[in-house]
């Protein structure tokens, strides 16, 4: 087939030019085909991204026994902090300080300055070793919170649903009976931290009148080391506590959103699959209007084969054309877009898996979009077709 | 024309086999702390006298006492304990149900919201060498265990005052 001769390369591409709106309207929409499709992957790809991000092998959380690995619900007395760093070796230290988070998570309503009705927002109270244990934490603008006052993720605001400013710093957040003050901004390299609001773990515990925790995130030597923890909290049975690495938590959760997943690939399905036969429609009408052109190339020498091909060029060249453009778009102005989820917030991620999905959907629409109508019109004979008005 | 077409998934077909290659090196390979542990010396040959259930050994054993004691392997959605010579036994009264299922008497449902049940009829086993210090192979590499053996142990008891009892095992032996 490759030693057949060829229509030239450039016949393609001008013909693109000759009906320029039909190749414009044609183009407009394979861009959007496309670009869903670069929006569904982000989704996806975000939400897999924040988890993984969150998950450290070195860290494990100690929580409830019996809350089901929901650690919102989760209860423990403030002393396991201290029998922890106490009992356990291989906890990591630096500088006579070990690597032990005792922290409270709650899931409240919170109010801004600008919000009507108060917005669902994740709290954690923290100590100033939190951010030794959770080394993707940085404290990007402002101060440590001291009393009073409390810190904020980098989509905390997506989270509550306000804008931006709202949570900027100086500005005040209301939640259980307590104005607070924003004194800084965190990042945490894209995990689920970055939803939520941090305050000092005793101020917490006294406006919610509580002296428990909600989990100790320890920092270990090793992620072998991870196993010593585990060993302490089923030796000591009275404490009912129960010890998960930080990442097998995660992953867990990932397997929790698996369903949301293969829901987002679905309709990743569902979209390439209507552009197919959105671009099945256009390429009928366009090869119906050029029967007698494409007869008259049979009548020159040309292969049925060799036509096919270029009709075939002609449809992927136009939905690699609207990829690029979808995925300039997606670059722009979807990449890193905050999305408001169950657990937090992510942002979208328009990575290399997303632009190689999403330019292989394009290449399908040109090729599958392409064959039946060409097909059908080398059917013809060639004497009719060129009768055909 | 039919050459080529025949030759290109030819091409292609040799071009991807090449590039799949070899397989890689197997990943059930026994760790290196492993290899270094003779096993034998914490399989027992035959099965001891006097076992008594995990139940029981909770309410009678004394601390610091011998003690042999037989159980099921389980007791737990994740009886093992990575890398460690430890794992949780169950009374072998006591029947396992799937999580979220009803447990009837004498039957253990898996999930969390049992766990608190669970601690009475079930214990932490853990194989010490003989200085005392615990095995740092896990114990299915080291035992040859399964969930849901039937193993008699052969040690002696922990208990502290707050009700927390281990075994602390030198030998097990694996019922068929």
């Amino acid at each position: 087939m490759l030693g057949q001769r060829l229509l030239p390369w450039d016949y393609g591409v001008r013909n693109l030019f000759r009906r320029p709106s039909r190749t414009a309207l044609t183009l407009g929409g394979l861009t959007i085909v496309v670009l869903l499709v670069l929006v569904v992957v982000g989704f996806i790809r975000g939400l897999e991204k924040s988890l993984a991000a969150t998950g450290n092998p070195n860290v494990v959380l100690v929580y409830s026994l019996s809350s089901a690995a929901d650690i919102e619900n989760s209860s423990i007395p403030g002393r396991t902090p201290a029998l922890l760093a106490a009992s356990v070796d291989g906890v990591r230290r630096l500088h006579g300080v070990e690597y032990v988070s005792p922290e409270l998570y709650l899931a409240t309503r919170i109010l801004t300055a600008n919000l009507q009705e108060p917005g669902m927002g994740l709290v954690r109270g923290v100590t100033t070793k939190a951010p030794l244990v959770r080394g993707q934490v940085q404290l990007v603008r402002g101060t440590w919170p001291q009393s009073g006052e409390v810190i904020v993720g980098r989509l905390a605001h997506s989270k509550l649903g306000t804008s931006e400013e709202d949570l900027a710093i100086g500005q005040q957040v209301t939640f259980d009976g307590q104005t607070w003050m924003i004194s800084g901004q965190f990042t945490a390299a894209g995990s689920a931290f970055e939803s939520e609001i941090w305050a000092p773990l005793a101020d917490l515990q006294t406006v919610l009148k509580r002296q428990d925790l909600s989990l100790v995130a320890v920092g270990m030597d090793s992620p072998d080391r991870v196993a010593d923890v585990d060993l302490f909290c089923r030796e000591r049975v009275d404490l009912e506590l129960k010890a998960v690495s930080e990442s097998a938590y995660y992953a867990a959760l990932q397997k929790h959103y698996k369903p949301v997943r293969m829901l987002g690939w679905i309709v990743v399905a569902l979209v390439a699959g209507s552009g197919i036969f959105a671009g099945l429609n256009t390429m009928y009408g366009a090869v119906v209007g050029r029967v007698r052109e494409l007869a008259t190339l049979q009548a020159l020498g040309f292969r049925r084969r060799a036509i096919l091909l270029t009709l075939v060029q002609e449809a992927t060249l136009l939905a690699c054309a609207g990829a690029l453009a979808a995925c300039l778009v997606g670059l722009l102005f979807v990449d890193g877009a905050a999305v408001r989820f169950t657990m937090g917030a992510f942002m979208l991620e328009v990575d290399s898996v997303g632009i190689g999905v999403a330019c292989g959907v394009a290449a399908l629409l040109g090729i599958v979009g392409a064959l039946p109508p060409a097909l059908k019109a080398m059917r013809l004979p060639v004497v009719e077709a060129i009768k055909a008005i | 024309m039919r050459t080529d077409l025949l030759a290109l998934p030819l091409i292609v077909g040799l071009v991807m086999s090449t590039g799949c290659g070899a397989s890689p090196a197997s990943s059930s390979q026994p760790s290196s702390a492993a290899a270094n542990i003779d096993a034998s010396q914490f399989t027992l040959a035959e099965e001891p006298d006097g076992a008594v259930g995990v139940i029981a050994a909770r309410e009678s054993a004394e601390n610091g006492a011998p003690l042999v004691l037989v159980g099921r392997v389980g007791g737990s959605a994740k009886p093992w304990i990575d890398g460690r010579a430890a794992f949780t036994l169950l009374d072998a009264s006591m029947d396992v149900v799937a999580d979220g299922e009803d447990s009837e008497e004498g039957e253990l449902c898996m999930g969390d919201c049992c766990a608190t049940e669970r601690l009475n009829c079930t214990t932490l086993v853990k194989v010490v060498d003989e200085q005392g210090k615990l095995v740092p192979v896990d114990a299915r590499e080291l035992l040859g265990l399964k969930e849901s053996d039937m193993v008699v142990v052969q040690g002696t008891a922990k208990k502290d005052e707050s009700g927390n009892f281990v075994m602390i095992a030198r030998g097990v032996f694996i019922r068929n």
